[in-house]
């Protein structure tokens, strides 16, 4: 029996070519995320261990577990002579000490880097990094960049940049390297300008030292070196050998990773699944192709289960070759991703490829268990062949398929209504983690009655377009009818692809949604062009008023509100009161945000506006009162607002707020629009020469920020569609097998159609059609399903989000779809066309 | 009633033009040692309203003697002529407009397309070639071929006979200049087989339809105004106005 089935396998190699190839894509997908995060996790510990592994003893000052991190308080560190005093140990060979201070880097424009102050660092005489590029800052003209920094503003080696002290003043600097500090995600946030350590201490005014790096003298341990800087330098310290050091950051490195690993397995799963619909629809199809061999073996005697076993077999065959091409494209795909992912990531590329035992087991399992498991309806379906068919003409030329029904539109309808039933809850009443599970829910529901109605549904479909196709000309005419032949089996091709147009279809729904929701409320926060905001890092920070006067002169502003900010004493539940002004902009004009009672247009001298969070209980008309310099004076409420808008706490008149507190002088925050006629360009210049003198106050544009929302949006979209592309690809190889098996069973009727008269090329065309017809519907169905469930998804998870119909994707979508059929009928549609006419029709 | 078909059929083999002429004919399949001759060097003609009918023995080349007439095969060597035109020297474009507007098919196995009702698979031709279809003919075929109320059902739901009736409407909806049909009653009972025959023959007489016929049943070829006689690849006689039995004798000659 085995033997039989091995030799039919053989003589059916090209039906299964599709199937392993499906097969094949999934496994790689499982195998290759398992290898590229085994890579990197290794290249991220050898980076980490190469830094740390070199020392016997790396000294940090302790944490304050527990206590939150305030930024206000100066960083802890390791007192100054400690360097000195570890140096002299004798345990110790070598030792290099690190500072850490702030010096704000200016990018090209002149601004101070990022929203926080660069770090400035010391890298010294036995420093743990070395530069990627260029050399370590040798005396007070040399800096080094970390990498991170010099990508933010494009600054090269042997370029010159201006960096701020302590005081504010400017120096200027030669980039001398550029250095990689790995995974840190505060260095890798706020990026790092390194000096030498004299010239870091002048810089950032820091004292003492944030690290210290000892190497062992010959014959010591590292435990005992441990343990003489310990002693050496005190309470207050942490002293690891190097190894335990390099082990935590690797670790810390290790957990990004994991995150990254689960999100692809995720999309790998998809793949499989996909893969597994292909290979249930091939084998169910050849199945129903050789009843006559399977008759046939009954015949001769086989029994059941002998038949069974050999579907089985031949299963198992296909799969664990397929698995065994998957890991080995697995391997590659890993190595790829890792060599063009790695070095973004922060790993250290050359990193040889890992490939342990885990992804080629994984790999082979998947792929086995999937063919295996995909095959045994198939199978058991084959035991059900009677040995008398064996004796029938051609069981496959048998009319349509039937057996589709009422049963099939009960269970579908019920299914649908169930998931109807549970997004209307999610959307009504879950929000945040459970409307998402809701909704998860819902649409494994919502699929399932898909695929249970799917047969009668591509019928139905079929049926409607048919009056036009046929109208067309006679392949389209032809190509409706076929489609209409075996719905079940088209059904099936249909769905694999239908899996992922939903996923990629819903989440580009949720995509735009997020985008047009962003965007409305960046308008409604940010009403004006620019924001010049106050340093961050200082609470009582100005702007300044030099830079005001500069910005209200130029002639390419319009209005420029400035806003004067306080905190003063609240009640306990909200925390302090901010209490604001807005001179030179009208509320409610300018400045807008709706009210819940009362409206902004009423406001005026002796009357406050006040947002929800901070009203009590208190309705407009009621009195407010605000801890003034000059005690507790009570306004009246013109307004009270809806959180989350452009006015937050209390707003006063300009006049009130100055006599409520006289000593706020200086603006916290200023808005400025350009003035009409002013181009982009005109006005940008205007904002930024009038803050040229305070590097460190922040600009901030409404278009930059909405166009580096939308980058990142846009990043994230394409990197989950090329995720999904793969399952699409799996199930694009579904739609061109199911469409080669059909021609294989229609050989005599194109025959016969060629003999009457159709060409080569209507063939073809007809057989295009046919999958085009069939990915259309497949598509479309997806594309219906993601755009509820994105709905549904993206309104349970944030109740306030603007849906938005993304028309340009959902086209785009189509547009492949089209695609994809067509290319799933070349290689059927030459096999057809090619196919000699009178040896098709001698052919049985 | 293969007496009175004999003696009714007119003897005008010799006044009406040739529709179909072969000359010379030859088909090697294969090359060298293992060369088979399937045809060889047959030269034959069919004329116009004329039924004929090739017949021989297994393998003596009348299936690859209809496919080279028809153009469904080309030749090795000689020539086909329909009317004016040699279709040895067609390329597959030309062979697939010649075929159809100017040949008809019949097949064995009636080959009608399954998601198609009688109607549609009558008029497919007529719809591949885009041809208006003559409505006055189509309703005389439907009516003389008994399929007037079968119009709307599926081949599936049509008997054997009923279906080959479907196949000859097909083949005889655009007055073709010659119809070639390949052993059309080997699927069918003796019943439904000389309803199809009959119809073959008064399509012949009455519409002054060519036809050609391969069969290896002397029943079947006695309905032919013509049989002819191949025996490996080699035309080895001929008999006008044929019975079933003057066409066995011959047969059972050539077997030996």
């Amino acid at each position: 029996m085995l033997r039989t089935t091995l030799a039919g396998l053989r003589m059916h190699k090209a039906r299964l070519v599709t199937t392993a190839l499906a097969i094949a894509l999934g496994v790689m997908f499982v195998s290759g995320t398992l290898v590229f995060s085994d890579t990197l996790k290794a290249g991220f510990s050898t980076k980490m261990m190469g830094s740390a592994d070199d020392f016997a003893a790396v000294a940090v000052p302790e944490a304050d577990e527990g206590a939150p991190a305030d930024p206000e308080a100066p960083l802890p560190s390791l007192p100054a002579g400690a360097l000195e005093k570890v140096r002299d140990l004798p345990e110790v060979a070598a030792a290099g000490g690190m500072t850490r201070g702030d010096a704000p880097l200016l990018d090209k424009d002149g601004r101070s880097v990022g929203a926080m102050p660069t770090i400035g660092m010391s890298l010294g005489d036995g420093t743990r990094f070395q530069p990627t590029e260029g050399a370590l800052p040798d005396g007070s003209g040399e800096v080094a960049l970390a990498t991170t920094s010099a990508d933010a503003t494009g600054y090269g080696v042997g370029d010159t940049v201006t960096v701020l002290d302590s005081e504010g003043d400017r120096h200027e600097f030669t980039v001398s390297g550029l250095v990689d500090f790995g995974v840190d995600g505060e260095l890798a946030y706020r990026g790092v300008v390194a000096f030498d350590e004299d010239t870091a201490r002048a810089m950032t005014g820091a004292e003492g030292y944030s690290e210290i790096d000892a190497a062992a003298a010959e014959g010591v341990t590292d435990a005992e070196v441990v343990g003489a800087v310990e002693d050496a330098v005190g309470p207050g310290a942490d002293v690891e050998t190097g190894t335990a050091y390099g082990e935590q950051l690797a670790k810390n490195a290790g957990a990004d990773t994991q995150v990254l690993t689960v999100g692809l397995m995720l999309f790998a799963l998809i793949s499989v699944f996909v893969a597994a619909i292909v290979i249930y629809n091939t084998f169910a199809i050849l199945v129903a192709q050789r009843q006559r061999e399977m008759a046939l073996l009954r015949c001769v005697g086989s029994a059941r289960g002998q038949v069974f076993r050999s579907v089985l077999t031949e299963a198992l065959v296909v799969g664990l070759i397929a698995s065994a091409l998957g890991i080995a494209a697995g391997v590659a795909a890993g190595w790829a991703g890792f060599a063009f992912g790695g070095e973004a990531l922060g790993a250290d590329t050359s990193q040889p490829l890992v490939v342990g035992v885990l992804p080629v087991v994984v790999g082979m399992t998947v792929g086995t268990v999937m063919a295996l498991g995909a095959a045994l309806l198939p199978a058991w379906r084959a035991t059900r062949v009677p040995p008398l068919a064996a004796l029938r003409t051609s069981a496959t030329a048998q009319g349509l398929e039937k057996g589709i029904g009422w049963v099939r539109i009960t269970i579908g309808a019920v299914l649908f209504l169930i998931s109807g039933g549970i997004v209307f809850v999610a959307t009504n009443v879950g929000v945040g983690a459970t409307g998402m599970i809701l909704t998860t829910v819902a649409g494994l529901i919502c699929f399932v009655g898909v695929v249970v109605l799917s047969p009668l549904l591509v019928r139905a479909v079929v049926a409607a377009v048919s009056p036009v196709m046929r109208r067309v000309g006679v392949a389209s005419m032809l190509a409706a009818d076929n489609s209409r032949r075996s719905p079940k089996r088209a059904a099936t091709a249909m769905i694999a692809l239908t899996v992922g147009a939903t996923l990629i279809t819903g989440y580009a729904v949720v995509n735009a949604s997020l985008k047009t929701t962003m965007d409305e409320m960046l308008a409604e926060q940010f009403p004006a062009d620019y924001l010049v905001s106050a340093p961050m890092d200082e609470p009582d920070a100005v702007v300044p008023q030099e830079s005001v006067d500069a910005l209200e002169e130029s002639d390419a502003t319009g209005t420029v509100i400035e806003q004067r900010q306080t905190y003063t004493g609240g009640d306990e539940a909200t925390g302090d009161l901010p209490v604001s002004t807005y001179i030179g902009g009208t509320l409610g004009g300018d400045l807008k945000n709706d009210a819940v009672s009362g409206a902004l247009s009423g406001m005026g001298p002796g009357k406050v506006a006040v947002s929800e969070g901070y009203a009590g209980d208190r309705e407009a008309g009621d009195m407010l009162p605000v801890a003034t310099e000059d005690g507790v004076k009570e306004y009246e409420i013109a307004a009270v607002l809806e959180d989350g808008g452009t006015l937050w706490g209390a707003t006063l008149a300009p006049e009130d707020f100055e006599k409520a507190f006289p000593s706020i002088e200086g603006s916290s925050e200023i808005l400025v629009n350009g003035a009409e006629g002013a181009s982009a360009q005109q006005v940008r210049d205007a904002v930024y020469d009038a803050v040229a003198d305070a590097p460190t106050v922040g600009v901030s544009s409404m278009a930059e920020m909405k166009a580096q929302f939308d980058d990142v949006l846009n990043i994230a979209f394409l990197a989950i569609a090329a995720m999904l592309g793969l399952a699409i690809i799996i199930a694009v190889f579904g739609i061109a097998n199911t469409m080669a098996l059909s021609v294989l069973e229609r050989t005599r009727e194109s025959a016969m159609l060629r003999a009457l008269g159709l060409a080569r090329g209507q063939l073809r065309r007809m057989l295009s059609i046919e999958a085009v017809v069939l990915c259309l519907i497949g598509a479309g169905v997806g594309i219906l399903l993601g755009v509820v469930f994105g709905w549904a998804a993206g309104t349970s998870a944030m109740p306030s989000m603007v849906f938005t119909l993304p028309v340009a994707q959902i086209a785009v979508f189509i547009g492949v779809a089209v695609a994809a059929g067509l290319l799933a009928s070349v290689l059927p549609g030459r096999k057809a066309a090619g196919q000699s006419i009178t040896g098709a029709l001698a052919s049985e | 009633m293969s007496q009175t078909a004999a003696v009714a059929a007119p003897d005008h083999s010799t006044q009406a033009p040739p529709v179909v002429i072969a000359r010379s004919l030859s088909k090697v399949y294969g090359a060298g040692d293992s060369a088979v001759r399937a045809l060889d060097g047959v030269s034959v003609e069919f004329a116009r309203g004329h039924f004929t009918a090739i017949m021989g023995p297994s393998g003596s080349g009348k299936s690859t003697l209809m496919h080279c007439l028809a153009g469904l095969d080309t030749a090795s060597s000689g020539t086909v002529h329909l009317g004016r035109t040699d279709i040895t020297r067609l390329n597959d474009r030309q062979l697939t407009q010649l075929r159809r507007d100017r040949i008809g098919f019949i097949f064995q196995s009636f080959n009608l397309l399954p998601m198609l009702t009688a109607e549609q698979n009558i008029l497919l031709p007529a719809q591949i070639a885009k041809r208006k279809v003559d409505r006055e003919r189509f309703e005389r075929l439907i009516d003389v071929v008994g399929l007037r109320d079968r119009l709307d059902h599926l081949p599936s739901k049509l008997s054997g006979g009923q279906q080959q009736r479907v196949a000859v409407a097909r083949a005889l909806l655009g007055a073709p200049e010659v119809v070639y049909a390949d052993e059309p009653t080997g699927n069918l009972d003796s019943r439904s087989g000389a309803g199809v025959l009959s119809f073959l023959r008064d399509s012949a007489r009455d519409m002054g339809q060519t036809v050609v016929m391969v069969t290896h049943d002397p029943v079947a070829a006695s309905y032919a105004d013509r049989v002819i006689f191949l025996r490996d690849g080699r035309l080895v006689d001929e008999v006008h106005a044929p019975t079933a039995e003057t066409v066995s004798d011959r047969l059972l000659k050539l077997e030996s």
